[in-house]
């Protein structure tokens, strides 16, 4: 009873079809491809994918199949776990996070291709469910580590109004691996060959041309319409609705009732729940399918039955009465239990369209807790509504249902939701007490940006004297939290201080953790550093002794961007995050934390010059197959690797996997992505799209953030400064915006805290200089300052990019050479051992102007690449080098002051030098050193 | 289909709505051309409803811009997404158009087809254009941004400020639609039958674009639900455009 046999023959798809295959094996650097196909209904794109897919899969690649459900509340990941299950492979719960999950289902999805190419078909993406769309992007951006393409069929009526996939493929359609092929109607000439191929030669010209003009070249009216024709039907009808209409009725009884049943089911209808639906002896019931079938209504497919097209079920809907549907409905749901399904998605489904809220509550909130299980909180989100839908005031396990359609609407940003379903909850008479609730309100109004109303919140709940010491910690804990987001330092510092002393009593660890951060990023922020690490540290040892991984990564995570971000103590910072990652990985728990605290020493050793090994921590970093915003994070920092080692091609490739992870949303790490463009933009002498992109970004920028309207600011200029050294035009009016945007800075620097003075002030001195740079003044002056400011931040890339411009200019103004060359020899040693490549030419250039010789590059600088049979081959770049100092005896500080570093961070290095060449002493350290130098 | 629904510009037309800007800059960039275009179009030339239409909502852009480059928002990253949502309906509304297509909304078609003349009073056209803008694409574009963000449009945020803002600048652009004017407009509402009048009420800009901040929130609660969403479009629609056609008939001609 397959249909495949019974199709017309393909007509006038011939070069569409040669174009998408093409397309769909031609992948981008990333591996991956994709094909979306939209068009009305009926136009043949369903046909078209079964077509290549049939192409493909003869042609040696793998493919598998999933189609979305039009019931609205569809299970998380629905067509892509469908058709993992036709193989064989069930996904139903996954231990850890989201990107747990996603890892679980690409291992399926490599399993399944094997050594083959893979090919993902996925008809009706209209109906996709949220999951469902984030894998799909998981899998593009090559997250997923599978080669895979995507041919996928949304139906363009959906596309309008609000519909998230039109934003997603306006995103996707810039990439030069993603095609949107849009399917015309057929032509004239290819109506005609349809009407012939199916009533024959015989057909006059005349009535073929009629159908032509009453299906608009709609293949599916004109296959209808043409067999009209063939059958010598009178033509009463040109809408599908009167075609199908008129069909059905020409269908004996059973046949009548087998499409009614299926048209009501969710798809694939499994024989045995067709049987119990239809209360038929089992030889009508055949004979109805047969009959189903051979009037191309039904297909049948080992799985089950589906109607061969689902338009039929949409008219058909219309022509029953709501009776009917009901009991067909309860039939349907009385079947599946008798079948002991466990498909509680479709369960709820039938019982509710049944009109029997009360017997579809428990499969509603089965759904919802198997939704959660697979991380799909938009999704549980909406079965925990509907069961409260489906639930009376009066019953009792209201309150529960409340509790977690407040949480859920939470987790997946419904944050207006969530704030009424919890005044709900509060209004229970059995709902929990108004500390918690005064808890929750404020988690959720922080959540949405209402932070004046939380704050009160918090502060409600310290007052209400129902409230345990342990619940006060909690609630001072957040708010530090939250006024430190608000820029409120001392307040939070003092909210902090309260919840570590109400902690002390009966406090969790993860209020320690939390609280303690606070406190140390505030004294941080007020000047008193030390005492902020002092804080952060102590929590770093409670975190220890807890063990908890959620308590540990927290903990870590907060000391490395303590140190990293306003402390700049940036190798140190490096040493803290490569040790809490590796912490965690030897527990095997707390992916998440583990990339996010690999992606800060990634970030660290990049803006310390050790670009090798920041690569090799990214590598290490992206083997735990990051997903979401960690992913982004990382994918951003090696992209910045990539634009410093002059890798394009690569640089490219990351960028193109970044936006294809953000076209599922995330503001947040637009402008990072936007400054990389830039960057990269800058060195291929595409000043026009680094201008471009820098526009963008400074209109998205927040005023208050002024580090990247820093980042942005300079970047901007140095781009005119750059069109204009290369004899293109300056733009006015960029230039006039770029310094409203330092005068911007100037002004909001005044309020700012002192660490973050600091960095603006390295950016200001770039900006000024390139301004001199722009009005052809030849200063070196401006440019010495900013090579001195980003010294003293440690920070060699601008470092010895000022100098690079200082150089050039004094070489310009015909002024003392000898400094503008030890300048200029500096830079170039300097881009020389960080690898980069781009920079090195163009200080390389500079010097063959002004005829001088950059010499060899330093040698110490280049870090020899570790070989197995090396002991020192465990070490770090920086821990080698600190080693070689320790082997000529020298003591920490002097160590220190060698090689700028804090005596602490050389303390630290040599800690981890004695672990990874388990020794204990500074003499067994160093006779390793020189046993294998 | 006709021919070339632009006539002499129809390929300039084309050509410039296969862009799609997806940041402000772009989007100021792209209606800047598009009046160079309009203003083209013949018979009517620079006197033709739609382009005294994009002449403010160039305008307006351009403020936005403006306010963007001095930091006056509070999310000027949610801002500038609404933005280029809220534009891209109205290029989508020319690109449909211009192929003929019927899925052009009917509010915009109300405006669109006045373009080949008669002649009409340049604030009403422009009314009428801020009519099919606010009171239909504003919603989705609400929606959609809010979607991308992954948050939901809650009163009072920062968010919802930034919104408000822009009712300033509607207000400052079109003084014809401010205060003086709104008795006269009262009386042309109420020759008009029921629904319409439910649904207008208040008449300033400030008032629909609450009104639409509300329609977009209703958006948002069924934008699961593709039914429902197609009904609610529908319902916008026909609303809006029952409003722009009064609001280009004789009787428009009352607000000038
Ligand atoms: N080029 C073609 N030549 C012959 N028959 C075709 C062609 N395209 C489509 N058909 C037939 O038309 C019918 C409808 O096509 P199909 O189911 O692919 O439409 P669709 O675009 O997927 O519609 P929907 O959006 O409703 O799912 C099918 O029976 C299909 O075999
Ligand atoms: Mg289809």
């Amino acid at each position: 009873m397959d249909s495949v046999g019974d199709d017309a023959p393909l007509v006038g798809r011939t070069a569409t079809l040669d174009a998408i295959r093409t397309d769909l094996l031609d992948t981008g650097p990333g591996g991956t491809a994709a094909v979306f196909v939209t068009g009305e209904s009926g136009v043949g794109k369903s046909r078209l994918l079964r077509e290549t897919a049939d192409a493909l899969r003869a042609g040696g690649t793998a493919v598998l199949t999933g189609t979305c459900l039009d019931i609205g509340d569809a299970s998380p990941l629905h067509p892509v776990l469908q058709a993992l299950r036709r193989r064989g492979s069930a996904v139903t719960e996954v231990d850890g996070d989201a990107g747990a999950l996603l890892e679980r289902v690409s291992r399926e999805l490599r399993a399944v291709a094997g050594e083959r190419h893979l090919l993902l078909v996925l008809d009706d993406l209209q109906w996709a469910d949220r999951s469902t769309r984030q894998l799909l992007l998981y899998l593009l951006a090559g997250l997923g580590d599978v080669r895979l393409s995507v041919l996928a069929a949304v139906r363009a009526e959906s596309l309008q109004g609000t519909h998230p996939l039109r934003r997603v493929l306006a995103e996707l359609r810039r990439l030069r691996w993603v095609r949107v092929v849009d399917l015309a109607p057929l032509d004239r000439a290819g109506t005609q060959e349809l009407v012939t191929a199916i009533a024959g030669d015989g057909v006059e010209a005349e009535d073929a041309d009629r159908v032509f003009k009453r299906s608009g070249g709609n293949p599916f009216v004109a296959e209808e319409l043409a067999r009209d024709l063939r059958d010598g039907r009178v033509e009463l009808s040109d809408t599908l609705r009167e075609i199908f209409l008129s069909r059905v009725d020409e269908l004996d009884p059973q046949a009548h009732a087998v499409v009614h049943a299926v048209a009501a089911g969710v798809e694939p209808v499994e024989h045995p729940v067709l049987a119990r639906v239809l209360t038929l002896p089992e030889d009508r019931l055949i004979e109805g399918i047969r009959n189903a079938v051979a009037h191309r209504f039904v297909v049948g497919a080992p799985d089950g039955y589906r109607l061969r097209h689902r338009l039929v079920a949409e008219v058909l809907e219309h022509q029953v009465l709501p009776a009917e549907q009901a009991v067909l409905h309860r039939r349907y749901a009385e079947a599946l239990e008798a079948t002991g399904s466990a498909d509680h998605t479709r369960l709820a489904h039938h019982w509710q369209q049944a009109g029997e809220p009360q017997r579809a509550l428990p499969s509603v909130v089965a759904a919802a807790h198997a939704a959660e299980r697979l991380y799909g909180f938009a999704e549980a989100h909406r079965y925990w509504s509907l069961a409260l839908d489906l639930s009376c005031d009066a019953s009792t396990d209201r309150t529960e249902l409340l509790a977690h359609a407040a949480e859920s609407a939470h987790q997946c940003g419904e944050h207006q939701r969530a704030l009424t379903r919890l005044e709900e909850l509060a209004a229970r008479p059995d709902g929990p007490g108004e500390c918690e609730i005064h808890l929750r309100r404020a988690r959720y109004l922080a959540a949405a940006g209402r932070s004046v109303t939380a704050e009160i919140e918090y502060e409600k709940a310290l007052a209400v004297p129902a409230c345990t010491p342990g619940e006060k910690a909690t609630a001072a804990a957040y708010l530090a939290e939250l006024l430190l987001h608000l820029g409120r330092y001392a307040d939070a510092g003092a909210r902090a201080r309260e919840a570590l002393r109400l902690a002390e009593a009966d406090g969790t660890t993860a209020d320690l953790v939390r609280a303690s951060a606070a406190l140390g990023f505030s004294e941080a922020f007020r000047e008193d550093p030390d005492a902020g690490l002092a804080v952060i540290r102590h929590a770093v040892e409670i975190a220890e002794r807890s063990g908890h991984p959620d308590d540990l990564g927290c903990a870590y995570l907060h000391l490395a961007e303590l140190l990293t971000g306003p402390l700049n103590s940036l190798e140190e910072g490096v040493l803290v995050a490569r040790r809490g990652a590796q912490k965690l990985a030897e527990m095997g728990v707390g992916r998440s934390y583990q990339t996010r605290l690999l992606a800060i020493a990634a970030n660290g050793l990049f803006r310390v010059g050790q670009w090798a090994e920041a690569e090799r921590v990214i590598d290490t970093a992206m083997r735990h197959r990051p997903s979401g915003a960690d992913a982004v994070e990382l994918l951003l920092a090696r992209c910045r690797l990539w634009v410093g080692f002059g890798d394009i091609e690569a640089a490219d490739r990351d960028l193109d996997a970044v936006a294809t992870v953000l076209a599922g949303g995330g503001a947040r790490h637009v402008l990072p992505m936007l400054t990389l463009r830039a960057g990269l933009a800058m060195w291929q002498g595409r000043h026009a799209e680094a201008r471009a992109a820098v526009q963008r970004g400074l209109t998205e920028t927040r005023s208050d953030d002024l580090v990247l309207m820093g980042i942005l600011a300079w970047h901007g200029l140095r781009a005119e400064a750059e069109a204009h050294a290369a004899g293109g035009t300056v733009d006015p009016s960029a230039v006039r915006r770029l310094t409203t945007v330092v005068d911007r800075m100037t002004r909001g620097v005044a309020n700012a805290a002192p660490p973050v003075r600091a960095v603006i002030d390295g950016y200001q001195d770039l900006c000024a200089a390139e301004l001199s740079r722009i009005e052809d003044r030849h200063d070196p002056h401006p440019w010495a300052r900013a090579a001195a400011v980003w010294d003293k931040r440690q920070q060699p890339y601008p470092a010895a990019y000022a100098r690079l411009r200082m150089a050039e200019a004094s070489f310009a103004r015909k002024g003392k050479r000898s400094a503008a060359i030890t300048a200029l020899r500096e830079a170039y040693a300097t881009a020389q051992a960080m690898g980069a490549k781009p920079f090195a030419a163009e200080i390389a250039a500079v010097a063959a102007r002004a005829r001088v010789t950059l010499g060899e590059p330093d040698a110490v600088a280049a870090t020899p690449a570790p070989d197995a049979g090396d002991p020192l081959g465990v070490l770090t770049g920086r821990e080698r080098e600190v080693l070689a100092k320790v082997a000529e005896g020298l003591t920490n500080k002097e160590i220190g002051q060698q090689l700028f570093i804090s005596e602490r961070t050389v303390g630290v290095h040599v800690g981890h030098i004695f672990d990874k060449l388990q020794v204990r002493t500074r003499v067994q350290a160093s006779r390793v050193y020189l046993g294998a130098v | 289909m006709t021919v070339s629904v632009w006539g002499p510009v129809h390929q300039d037309m084309t050509a410039l709505l296969t862009g799609q800007p997806d940041d402000v800059p772009a989007v100021v960039d792209q209606l800047t051309k598009l009046q160079d275009i309009l203003e083209r179009v013949p018979p009517l030339l620079c006197s033709n409803p739609l382009a005294d239409f994009n002449k403010l909502y160039l305008h307006i852009t351009t403020t936005v811009l403006d306010r963007l480059y001095e930091g006056r928002f509070a999310d000027p990253a949610f801002l500038s997404r609404l933005d280029v949502e809220f534009a891209a309906r109205y290029f989508e509304a020319l690109r449909h158009w211009s192929q003929g297509s019927a899925a052009c909304p009917r509010v915009w078609s109300v405006l669109f087809h006045r373009v080949g003349g008669p002649d009409c009073r340049p604030l009403p056209s422009a009314a009428a254009g801020v009519n099919a803008h606010i009171n239909f694409d504003l919603p989705f574009a609400l929606v959609t941004t809010f979607d991308y963000f992954g948050s939901d449009p809650v009163d009072d945020g920062d968010q919802h400020a930034d919104y408000l803002q822009i009712n300033e600048i509607f207000a400052d652009a079109i003084p014809g639609l401010r205060r003086g004017y709104l008795e006269k407009w009262q009386l042309l509402i109420d020759t008009i039958n029921g629904d319409l009048d439910d649904w207008w009420q208040g008449e300033t800009i400030e008032y629909a674009r609450n009104v639409a901040w509300r329609n977009g929130q209703r958006l948002w609660s069924v934008r699961h639900d593709l039914p429902a969403t197609a009904k609610e479009r529908e319902r916008l629609d026909s609303n809006a455009a029952a409003l722009g056609r009064l609001l280009l008939s004789p009787l428009g001609a009352l607000l000038q």
